[in-house]
């Protein structure tokens, strides 16, 4: 409290809980200007506004017209400056306390993070149950040089804490440390890598650009990049802004110009779908991935711009997925299950590694996701007709519910995974290593009961894929639900029993 | 009561329908549970209906055997759920089988068991009754089962918490 310590740099106020407060760290000066900053500036420019304004018309006609509250402020300046300046010193005043008060630490297996000033807030977060961190930089942040790190932790809803904001040098310092003592508190359960793949010296990232992602570390190694261009055809590519080009054209040509009167009443439709394909755009544009020794660093937004890890070995489950419009240009999307991100508003953009790419693009993914995997496997899953050796297809009885692709829906059983693939025209295939799945369900409605079928579910951690396979025969799906049973058995013993077994068999 | 080491050495012929391994019934006392809950909810509707025929119209007789039918089939379905619900465990594995018109069966490895809860309303409590609910690291690939005897219960509990513990995976 007083200043008699004099290794407390200028401690003011009262910090909450003398004693217990080392190792606390304070944000960067600027954040209650960028949290407020809005409220600021429109209040800064109402001031100065009427400012302004009294003294344009107070002057230039001597006197104002019979405006009493023009007549007030003009005739006490003083008193409209003092009032202006007051607050100011408010506003500054507020912003400095919840900036002193505003503290986080990394210590003694956790992170903490203080706040507010009259609301006292303490938000603490284990160690090792950090599931991923994020570093996101709102537009604003950017440009003054800053970002926030985003902690997700496995406690589910409102589990996550925002330490906002940092300059962005301290945030991706905090971000590794924290990403490193995550990671020595985990169990080390690690998809293995094949090693010798060179260390690239880093690209030389743009540092200081205001539009590029300028927080590359030096382990880094570039993978791929989604140019935007093919973002963009690629997003607008989609089911509802098709059908809606074609609803319009068949309108209009239909019945002529006179229903350009009906086509109004679209206007929420389009602005709805236009929107939301908007966001898609801002969401995935310059989408990046980055390979580090046991994560994938996704970065991606136009303009907030995020920067999310994928620990390798939280990885959960991967779908590739093809709409029958990116077909002629074959075109694919990645996404994976990771375990503790959850779907918390919407679709996580976590979990997209891949917005659109080319099978190349995928296939390169994939294998750095899991070295086990074979290229051709994921070949015939993504793009097989039916029949291939190895796969169980969901077969002709299913043919009355599935009409299209009746033989293509199967599955095949890897040493490491189950692929399944599903959907003709748009096209589906999910791999599920034996290891990670949840468990197991069959599931037999009545129609299927009739047909002899049955449903069976991998069930993996919520996220968007969810691996399984419809209307199988009842009895090829009891014996995909035993064998599968008995494979995952096997693959879950040796990461607890000894890690070498795991280490040795990299074909 | 049952203390009987219940681990299944064969590997099982898990199905949809059937035997197999020897697949445990949950308690026959709650068909007469659930019957209640279901009188419970249509007798006031029966009664109401019951009144506004004598008071109001004699056409409200038909809703009243409307909901004689109603009741007559849905007490039908909910005592051939109950006898349709059977649960195992296996060396691994536990499996429940749930359902008659929507048939369902549930494998969950010991080792994926985050938690399990054992819960019994005022109802079940009068019957000596509980319902064990499972749950993994995925909300949706839990499993309930419902019905048990409060200590048979208990046991399973005990022993599903042991098996997780011995047999526990990583994520």
């Amino acid at each position: 409290m007083s200043l008699a310590d004099p290794d407390r740099p200028a401690s003011g106020p009262v910090p909450p809980e003398a004693g217990a407060d080392e190792g606390w760290q304070h944000l960067h000066p600027l954040t209650p200007l960028l949290r407020g900053g809005f409220v600021l500036l429109a209040v800064g420019y109402w001031l100065v506004s009427q400012g302004f304004d009294a003294i344009l018309r107070g002057g230039g006609l001597g006197d104002s017209g019979g405006d009493p509250q023009a007549d007030q402020v003009f005739a006490h300046p003083a008193l409209f400056g003092l009032g202006a300046i007051a607050i100011v010193l408010a506003i500054g005043a507020v912003s400095w306390l919840s900036w002193r008060f505003a503290r986080f630490r990394i210590g003694s297996g956790q992170v903490e993070l203080r706040s507010g000033v009259l609301l006292r807030q303490h938000r603490q977060v284990p160690l090792e149950r950090v599931q991923a961190v994020e570093i996101s930089r709102p537009l604003l942040a950017r440009a003054f040089g800053l970002a926030q790190v985003v902690v997700q932790s496995a406690g589910g809803r409102g589990a996550h804490l925002t330490v906002s904001y940092l300059a962005l040098a301290r945030a991706q310092a905090v971000r590794d440390e924290l990403l490193a003592l995550a990671g020595r508190s985990d169990e080390r359960a690690r998809v293995r890598r094949p090693d010798g793949i060179p260390a690239q010296p880093p690209a030389p990232g743009r540092a200081g650009s205001f539009l590029v992602a300028d927080d590359r570390s030096p382990e880094e190694r570039p993978v791929l990049a989604v140019p935007n261009g093919r973002l963009f055809v690629a997003t607008l590519l989609h089911t509802s802004t098709l059908v809606l080009g074609l609803l319009v054209v068949v309108g209009s040509t239909a019945a002529g110009f006179g229903a350009l009167g009906a086509l109004t009443g679209l206007v929420p439709v389009v602005f709805g779908i236009g929107s939301n394909r908007v966001r898609e755009l801002l969401k995935h544009g310059n989408f990046s991935v980055a390979d580090l020794p046991d994560s994938l660093r996704v970065r991606h937004g136009f303009t907030d711009l995020r920067t999310t890890t994928v620990p390798l070995h939280r990885v959960q489950a991967l779908e590739v997925h093809q709409p029958l419009w990116w077909r002629p240009f074959r075109w694919w999307r990645v996404r994976v299950n990771v375990a503790g991100i959850h779907d918390e508003h919407g679709a996580r953009e976590e979990t997209t590694v891949l917005p659109v790419g080319t099978f190349d693009d995928v296939l390169t993914l994939l294998t750095l996701i899991d070295a086990r995997l074979d290229p051709a496997e994921v070949r015939t899953a993504a793009t097989g007709a039916g029949g291939e050796p190895g796969w169980t297809a969901a077969g002709a009885r299913s043919r009355l519910l599935d009409p299209l692709s009746w033989r293509r829906n199967g599955y095949a059983a890897s040493a490491d995974s189950v692929l399944i693939r599903r959907g003709r025209l748009h096209r589906w295939a999910t791999i599920t290593p034996h290891a990670r799945i949840q468990s197991l369900t069959l599931h037999q409605g009545i129609l299927d009961r009739w047909l002899g079928l049955a449903s069976v579910a991998l069930v993996s951690t919520p996220g968007p894929v969810r691996p399984g396979i419809e209307h199988l025969v009842v009895e090829e799906a009891e014996r995909l639900v035993r064998e599968e049973a008995a494979r995952s058995r096997v693959a879950r013993r040796p990461r607890d029993a000894s890690c070498e077994a795991d280490a040795d068999p990299v074909d | 009561m049952s203390e009987a080491p219940p681990t299944i050495p064969d590997a099982a012929h898990v199905t949809l329908f059937g035997g197999g391994p020897p697949w445990h019934p949950v308690s026959a006392s709650l068909a007469t549970l659930r019957l209640i809950t279901l009188g419970l909810v249509l007798g006031p509707v029966a009664i109401a209906g019951a009144v506004l025929a004598v008071l109001v119209s004699p056409w409200f007789a038909v809703a009243l055997g409307a909901v004689a039918v109603a009741a007559a089939w849905s007490a039908w379905v909910v005592v051939r759920q109950v006898s349709a619900t059977t649960w195992v465990e296996l060396d691994e594995e536990l499996v429940i089988r749930r359902g008659r018109l929507f048939r369902t069966l549930v494998s969950i490895p010991y080792g994926r068991l985050q938690y399990v809860d054992i819960q019994s309303g005022p109802l079940s409590r009068a019957f000596g009754l509980a319902s064990v609910e499972i749950h993994t690291a995925s909300p949706e690939s839990g499993g309930v089962i419902p019905g048990l005897p409060v200590a048979e219960a208990e046991a399973l509990r005990a022993r599903l918490a042991a098996r997780g513990e011995a047999q526990r995976a990583g994520l």
